[in-house]
Order: C-alpha cells, then structure tokens, then sequence
C-alpha cells in the first residue's frame, strides 16, 4: 500500500511540491518578520521550525486520502480483503516518508538562513523529530480518513488534528529547543518520554481503530 | 424519571447556591470574588465528568452498535461542551481582578480550552457527516482520541508552566481546606452533576425521539 | 482586595443564561416533536419513508 502510494507520488510530485513550497514561503515570512531581532529569533526558533512542518505536514496529511476520494476508490478501500490496519500502516508510511522529506529540506534550510551549527546535535535533533513526526503521522492519518467523507474537511480536519497535537508540540519544541541551546538532554527526560508515550498511544490506538473507519 | 430528576438538580443547586452565599465565609485574600469558584470548579467537575462518559459510551458503541450507547455520547458530549464553555468563561471572569486580565495561558486554562476545542470537533464532525451510522462509528472513535489525549494534554502543560524542573510529583498536594468551604463545594459540585445527568437524560430521550421521527 | 461583586453576578448570570438557554431548547425541542409525533399518528399518510434502524445495518459483508 505504501509503495503504491510512493509511486503514485512519484509520478505526480503534486504533494511534495506543493507542501516544499508552501514551506519554502514560511521561512521568508519568518526571515521578514524577524529579521532584525537576532535574540528574539533565537528564542522562538524551535518553535517556528515545528510550525513550519506542522503546517506543511498537515497540508500533506489533508491529502492522504486524496486519490482515493477523487477517483472515487473509497469502496475500493472499504472492500480489500484482510487487515484494515494494513492500510493504516501503509498510509502511515506513505506520510512519514513525505513530511520526513520536507522535515530534512526545511530543517537544512533554517539552518542556513538562520545560521545555526547544527552539526554537534543533529543525531538527537533527529531523533526527537522523528518521534514527534510519528505522533503527528499517526492521529492525522487517522483522522484523514475520518474527515474524507465529512463536508467541510478542510476546514474539520486541523479543527480536530490541532488540539490532539498539543502534547506533541509541546515536547518536541521543548527538546528541539534545549539541543539548539545546547543543554543537557536530561534536563528535557520527560518530555522525550511524553513523546514516547503519546507516540504509543497514537499508534495503537490508530491500529486499533482504523478497522471501524473503514466499515463503510 | 426524567422531571423527578429535573426537580431534584433545581433543588440542590438552590441549596448549592444557597450555600455559596450564605455558609460559605468571605475568603481572606480574595475577598468575595472567590464565591466564583462555587461556580467555577464544580463545572469543571461536571466537563471532565461529561467526557469520561463519553469515552464509556464510545467503547461501549464500538463493541455492541447499540443506538443508545451512541446517543449517550452524543448528548454527555454536547452538554460537556456547554459545561466546559461555562467554566472556561467564569474562569476568565474570576481571573480578570484576581490576576488582573481576562485570559492566562495558565496550565489549567490552557488544558480546559484544548479540552473545549476538542469535543467542539466532536460535535463539528457529527454535524459534518450525513450519514448517521458512519457518524456514530466515526465520533466513537474521535471520543476515545479524545478522551485518551486529556492526561497527555495535562501533564504537557503542567510541566510548559512549571519552569525548569520537571516535577517531581503528579502536582502539588491540595492545601486542606476550611470546612465550610470544602462542603459548600462539595454540595454545588453534587448539585451540578445532578444537572448534568437531568440534561443528559432530556437529551437522550430527544436523541431518540428525532430518529424515529426521522425513521 | 476589593469585593468585585460585579465579576461574582457576571459569572453567575453567565452560567444562568446559558443553563437556562440551554434547559430551554431542549424543551422547546421536546414539545416540537411531540407535536410532530402526535400529528403523524393522527395522519399517517404524513409518515416518510419505510424505517431504517441504524442498529441493524451490517457492516459490509
């Protein structure tokens, strides 16, 4: 399923293109709008780049059921043999691999704009944006599906994905911000662990509940 | 059953009420303008309440398709949601002269607003999807998301408001509180959980009165 | 600290309004459909179409 996906993305680029350079368009606003405070940008870094793949990522994750809802291949969906988490999985992976994408783009691109060493930390920057890509990927993938066939879904689908990703924003601006800072990770132990656990949770309970999205 | 229990909750929130004014003392430090949290915490009582029964009757919906486990949580979420607004907004009252503005992004605030927007979707989505059956099964899900995100959601803000070290307990130990304030509590947080449940029930039997109109 | 009985009767009539707002729509709600529910029992030839119990919908086979 998720290779289907990728080579559908392949061929079309439409999302990936689209999500780059909306992403491309935030870090000039941010640029513009900071430009002349050095220390309040600073400051504020973390939590600008985690805006800057949240909004893109969720423009991406609005499009996850796309080709299915306008080739009108949700049946499709509905009636393929074995398990519904099947799919789940395979969408999953199928985002991550496209945010994940964008996430390295844009963080590269921060980097030079913003003139950040990132090099000393960029094992552990990568880890907690993994972490909290996956429980961004997971509920919104979810929560994808629930939206595709609602009216008004672009409007429904942040409305619902945002509050959920508080926690998730939350912790990893937090550690993304004590790694730019070069503090100690201990100091942010238990965000990492929130980040964890909601990661668990997200994904189980996705697992779980996917099977009853795709009744009907 | 229903008007029993209607007649009951109006009682008790005039005693509650009753209470807050008359037996409870005015507050040293904040002077009467505490009276709010009569209001104010057994509200918030009642969301948190609301939303538990709605992840019940989600789980419940899921695993036996029962209509009337489905039309429990629909309604705990709709009076939930007025609930939260209510407290949320007397929270902002009762914050304007204590601290001095009307909105902080104290952890509790902030919980209670993600909390509110959250099963604001809630109701959005039932609204958003035409067909009744997949909106049930779709909101059961959303409920249990939900439900499942508020301790994520409370121990993230507590610890974005505790500065620097991460606690080293769940949250501080509540101070003991004079008698008189704790049973005037005590009796307004009954007294709305009684409306609660009074709404809840009016609201079912609605609920179910519309889809056999609709039938 | 000064009273603020003004911030005390806003909170209250706040939650009054709303409760009571609310309390009021489901009453008016209720006797709507009573009504409704009446005047199909008296004219049945008002009644749509043939009921379809959510409940014993089966998921796809």
């Amino acid at each position: 399923m998720a290779w289907k996906d990728l080579l559908v993305e392949r061929r079309s680029k439409e999302t990936l293109n689209a999500v780059l350079f909306f992403a491309l368009a935030l870090l000039f606003v941010f640029q513009f709008a900071l430009d002349a405070d050095r220390e309040r940008l600073a400051a504020v870094l973390p939590g600008l780049l985690w805006l800057a793949f949240i909004l893109s990522g969720m423009l991406g994750l609005g499009r996850v059921f796309l080709v299915e809802r306008e080739n009108d291949c949700w049946e499709g969906l509905l009636l393929a043999p074995g398990d519904k988490s099947a799919i789940y999985l395979g969408k999953l992976a199928g985002s991550l691999a496209l945010i994940f994408t964008v996430e390295a783009i844009v963080l590269a691109l921060f980097a030079l704009f913003f003139n950040l060493d990132l090099a000393p930390v960029l094992p552990q920057l990568a880890l907690v944006i993994a972490l909290g890509t996956v429980g961004f990927a997971a509920v919104g993938t979810l929560f994808a599906a629930m939206t595709a066939q609602a009216r008004a879904r672009e409007l429904l689908f942040p409305v619902l994905l945002l509050p959920v990703l508080v926690p998730v924003l939350l912790g990893t601006v937090k550690v993304t911000g004590a790694l730019l800072l070069r503090e100690p990770l201990a100091d942010v132990a238990h965000w990492l662990k929130l980040l964890v656990a909601a990661d668990v949770i997200y994904l189980v309970t996705g697992l779980l509940t996917f099977d009853f999205i795709l009744e009907g | 059953m229903t008007r029993l229990l209607g007649w009951l909750a109006a009682l008790a929130l005039a005693a509650g009420t009753v209470m807050g004014f008359g037996v409870a003392p005015r507050e040293a430090t904040q002077g009467n303008v505490q009276r709010i949290m009569y209001l104010h915490v057994p509200t918030a009582w009642v969301a948190y309440l609301a939303f538990g029964v709605v992840l019940a009757a989600s789980i419940a919906y899921l695993a036996r398709r029962r209509p009337g486990a489905d039309r429990v949580a629909h309604a705990s979420a709709e009076v939930g949601v007025v609930f939260t607004g209510i407290t949320i907004a007397a929270g902002s009252i009762w914050g304007k002269p204590t601290w001095g503005t009307w909105w902080t992004w104290d952890a509790r605030l902030t919980s209670v607003a993600i909390l509110f927007v959250m099963y604001l979707g809630y109701l959005l989505l039932r609204g958003m999807i035409d067909d009744a059956e997949r909106a049930a099964r779709y909101c059961a899900v959303l409920g249990i998301v939900a439900a499942l995100n508020v301790p994520l959601v409370h121990f993230s803000v507590y610890w974005w408001r505790t500065l620097h070290q991460p606690p080293s307990v769940l949250k501080p130990g509540a101070a003991t509180m004079p008698t008189a304030i704790l049973a005037t509590l005590l009796v307004n947080v009954a007294a709305f959980t009684l409306l609660y449940v009074y709404f809840v029930a009016k609201r079912v039997r609605l609920l179910r009165a519309e889809s056999e109109v609709l039938a | 600290m000064a009273d603020h009985w003004n911030f005390v009767a806003a909170a209250y009539g706040l939650a009054i309004l709303v409760l009571g707002g609310y309390w009021r729509r489901l009453v008016r709600k209720e006797r709507e459909l009573m009504t409704a529910g009446v005047q199909r029992s008296r004219h049945p030839s008002l009644s749509g179409h043939p009921r379809s119990e959510p409940a014993s919908r089966h998921p796809l086979p």
